[in-house]
């Protein structure tokens, strides 16, 4: 893969961190250059491949086929087995933990805390998360299905939540359910852990794995009775299907089925529209909305899925972000002292091109990057699932 | 998603398919691997590389071969794509002079001329026949590499040019390490930077007394010719960007034309869309799957346009055992008989050598062909790198070629 590279830089003209940093020398070099020269048991080459945010925009343009964001992460694996993970990194990276901590009864005490600048002064300052980061607001009230089916005969999907339906958006996960339902499937929430992309986007492979496994074990039932896993967080469901084997080398029977099982929920819907089976009783919504597609997204390489299934909808009318444009939060990289200005920078395309359509409301697909685009912009954000379900009246 | 028409590369060749047929008001799917090879190229639009009268070359050129796909579209396919595509950049704000009757030759990051027919407003001032109107300047900066302004101007003396290199400072604040040409691009598109370097330029012109100033292809991405027009007004000489190394963001500035204009047409763009294999029925293509995480996507259309290169470009490839495949698809390939016959012992042989002349031989209709002569798909056509019988590197007409075929393409299939 590494031979496949040419040389022609079109993956560093794409890089959204290269574009505003002169500390990041870009994808050509700490990937494919870069990895040239690095060895098990010698010193890392170039410690800048830490600010690669893990985008993978690269790996969409590079015209050869190189897979450098895979090179980038491992490269960063690398250099936390030598150097172990700071405490920081360990901490953003327990999304699950923090989650679990947050939400709940004592979420309004939790989100006062956060709230009041002192506190985050004192985060910057001991554990180098940056005091404007946008961090979400935890819930009382955690995301739980209320009724379980049982695992049966019928129409039935596995709905994965991820961490931050849990434990800051619920209504997310309350309008995918519904969305669901009004397409005839009972949805089955087993229990389940974080699906490890913040781990390996920090270097963690060795926690990245037993969260990855842990989650195999959970859903392998469901796989094996035929049961699709479907999921509205994009990372997550990107983590599930590919990240995760791929970095961790993972390939028994058992994660490659979950892989294989594993969708997008825009994905499911739009196969179900393909095969005449996706419900169409819409009410019109005469609106014009920004959507920006994650960059998480895009890597799963399956087109504009929301595009094409919100077409459906009368008078909907989507503008989209620019292509290969990025938020700059990469998940847990723009909640970084020494990343956050630069996450910003990264994100200042998209945010002027939301702005500028004047609309109230966006909509993206990932939380982390909802987060980011409400913080930098003001333009309160919703998932596309939000608003089908809005179109459906459930 | 069922679509009208799919077309697998985002070269030229496939956006110039990709825009005629949505023109047509068809619903139209580009799937590529990657960003097409455009920024791979000088930006300009080669038709053929022979002297001063291209078009005479190519009336003979029509007769004597007729398997080269100019012979098998026709001039006039050729013609109608060359008016089109300066219509399309025109409008886009960033127009392409020259034409195929007179050949401009243009200097080159080595100081050489280079043959091409239509060029963006932006070089036109470093054209070969007005080079030699007085003393003739070459600036580049250290921060971009591969661009060397001492040895384009002692290339260019050579051929009795009086021309003289030296290097311009980056103003304080930009970038300070070496970085792509893009960047640079970038840094230009900021009234500072252009300030700061139209008085270096003017400094050099009231000592040099310079006529003409050729700088790297790196003036601005979005307003180019106003970064040229404003420069020259700064400086008081004539400016010509001089296209770099890959990435060349001429080459970028086109492939952005194109791609606007296809997002504009409703065009479906789909990047990192990797197309690994087909499925048939009989000889009609009737699906195409890409790679995507976890599992394979497939995609149907009626129609099929297939774009995605040759060698260079990635649409074929070949093994250590010698075989060559087009990587798409799995379409036969036309090629030298073994390979012992790919390459003439002279690395400068006027033939070329045979393998660049390696790929999808078709009928006119630009359906693929067998080694027997059959057509294999009849909702297929193929345009640009991935078509054999021609040389485009050897003969200067990628674009040519890529226009009359991506935009010819549609009138031959119905
Ligand atoms: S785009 Fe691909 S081939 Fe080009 S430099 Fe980057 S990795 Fe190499
Ligand atoms: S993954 Fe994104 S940030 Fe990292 S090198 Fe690739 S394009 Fe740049």
């Amino acid at each position: 893969m590494l031979d496949h590279c040419i040389k022609c830089n079109i993956c560093t003209n794409a890089c959204p961190v290269a574009a505003v940093s002169d500390r990041f020398p870009g994808p050509k070099y700490v990937g494919p250059q870069a990895q040239r020269f690095r060895r098990v048991g010698q010193p890392v080459p170039d410690a800048a491949v830490d600010y690669c945010s893990g985008c993978r925009i690269c790996n969409l343009v590079c015209p050869t086929g190189v897979p450098i964001a895979e090179l980038n992460a491992r490269a960063r694996a690398q250099m936390v087995a030598e150097r172990g993970l700071p405490l920081r990194n360990w901490l953003i990276a327990h999304t699950d933990l923090i989650g679990r901590l947050s939400a709940g009864p004592q979420a309004p005490l939790v989100n006062a805390l956060l709230g009041w600048a002192g506190t985050r002064w004192l985060a910057e300052q001991c554990l180098g998360i940056h005091r404007h980061a946008p961090l979400p607001r935890a819930t009382r009230y955690p995301f739980r299905a209320r009724k379980q089916p049982r695992l049966g005969r019928g129409k039935q999907v596995v709905y994965f939540h991820g961490c931050a339906t849990r434990a800051y958006e619920p209504h997310v996960g309350a309008a995918a359910l519904a969305v669901l339902a009004r397409q005839g499937y009972e949805v089955l929430v087993p229990p389940q852990n974080c699906c490890g992309l913040p781990l390996l986007s920090n270097g963690d492979f060795a926690a990245a794995r037993r969260a990855h496994m842990a989650n195999v074990r959970h859903l392998w039932p469901y796989v094996q009775a035929g049961v699709p896993i479907v999921g509205t967080s994009t990372s997550c469901t990107l983590t599930l299907k590919e990240e995760a084997p791929e970095l961790l080398d993972l390939h028994s029977h058992e994660v490659q089925a979950v892989a294989a099982a594993t969708y997008d929920i825009f994905e499911f819907l739009r196969h179900l529209a393909e095969r005449g089976e996706l419900c169409d009783a819409v009410r019109p919504l005469e609106q014009e909305l920004p959507y920006h597609m994650p960059c998480q997204y895009r890597a799963h390489r399956i087109g504009q899925p929301v595009v094409d299934v919100l077409s459906m909808i009368p008078g909907l009318r989507l503008k989209l972000s620019p292509a290969a444009s990025c938020c700059g939060i990469a998940g847990t990289y723009g909640l970084k002292r020494e990343k956050y200005a630069l996450a910003q920078a990264v994100g200042r395309p998209l945010f002027s091109f939301i702005t500028q359509t004047g609309s109230s409301l966006a909509l993206c697909d990932s939380e982390t990057c909802r987060w980011q685009i409400s913080h930098a912009t003001g333009v309160a954000t919703k998932h596309p699932i939000e608003l089908l379900a809005e179109a459906y009246e459930l | 998603m069922h679509y009208d028409t799919i077309i697998i590369g985002a070269g030229l060749a496939g956006l110039s398919a990709a825009l005629r047929r949505a023109a047509l008001g068809e619903r139209v799917l580009v799937l590529a691997k990657g960003y097409g090879a455009s920024g791979w190229t000088a930006g300009c639009v080669d038709v053929w590389a022979a002297g001063d009268a291209p078009l005479s070359a190519l009336a003979t050129l029509v007769r004597s071969r007729p398997q080269h796909p100019y012979a098998l579209v026709g001039l006039e396919a050729l013609q109608r794509g060359l008016e089109w595509v300066r219509t399309l950049a025109a409008a886009a704000g960033y127009p392409l002079v020259g034409g195929w009757e007179r050949g401009l030759r243009l200097p080159t990051a080595l100081g050489a001329l280079r043959s091409t027919c239509l060029v963006p407003l932006t070089m036109v001032a470093g054209e070969s026949r007005q080079l030699a109107d007085g003393p003739l300047l070459i600036a580049g900066l250290r921060e971009l590499r591969d661009f060397f302004p001492p040895l384009i101007a002692e290339n260019l003396r050579a051929q009795g040019y009086a021309a003289t290199g030296c290097y311009l400072q980056m103003p304080p604040g930009e970038r300070q390490r070496e970085c792509t040409p893009l960047h640079v691009a970038q840094c230009f598109e900021q009234a500072h930077v252009r300030a700061n370097i139209g008085q270096q330029l003017r400094t050099h012109v009231r000592q040099g007394g310079y006529r003409r100033i050729g700088l790297p292809g790196v003036l601005g991405l979005h307003q180019a010719p106003a970064v040229v027009a404003e420069l020259q007004a700064l400086s008081g000489a004539l400016i010509f960007e001089i296209p770099t190394l890959p990435t060349s963001v001429p080459g970028l500035r086109l492939f952005h034309v194109f791609e606007q204009a296809a997002l504009a047409a409703g065009v479906r763009m789909q990047v990192g869309g990797w197309v690994v294999r087909a499925e048939a029925e009989g000889q009609q293509l009737v699906a195409v799957y890409s790679r995507a995480a976890a599992r394979e996507q497939r995609h149907s259309a009626r129609r099929w346009v297939l774009a995605t290169g040759g060698m260079l470009g990635g649409g074929l490839r070949s093994d250590a055992h010698g075989h060559i495949i087009e990587t798409a698809l799995g379409l036969p390939v036309a090629k030298p008989y073994s390979r012992a016959e790919w390459f003439d012992p002279l690395l400068f042989a006027p033939g070329g050598h045979p393998i660049f002349q390696a790929g999808i031989a078709v009928d006119p209709q630009l359906r693929p062909l067998d080694a027997e002569g059959r057509v294999v798909y009849e909702n297929v056509a193929v345009v640009g790198g991935a078509l054999a019988h021609y040389d485009e590197l050897r003969e200067g007409c990628r674009e040519g070629v890529a226009l009359a075929t991506g935009y010819g393409e549609e009138q031959k299939n119905r």
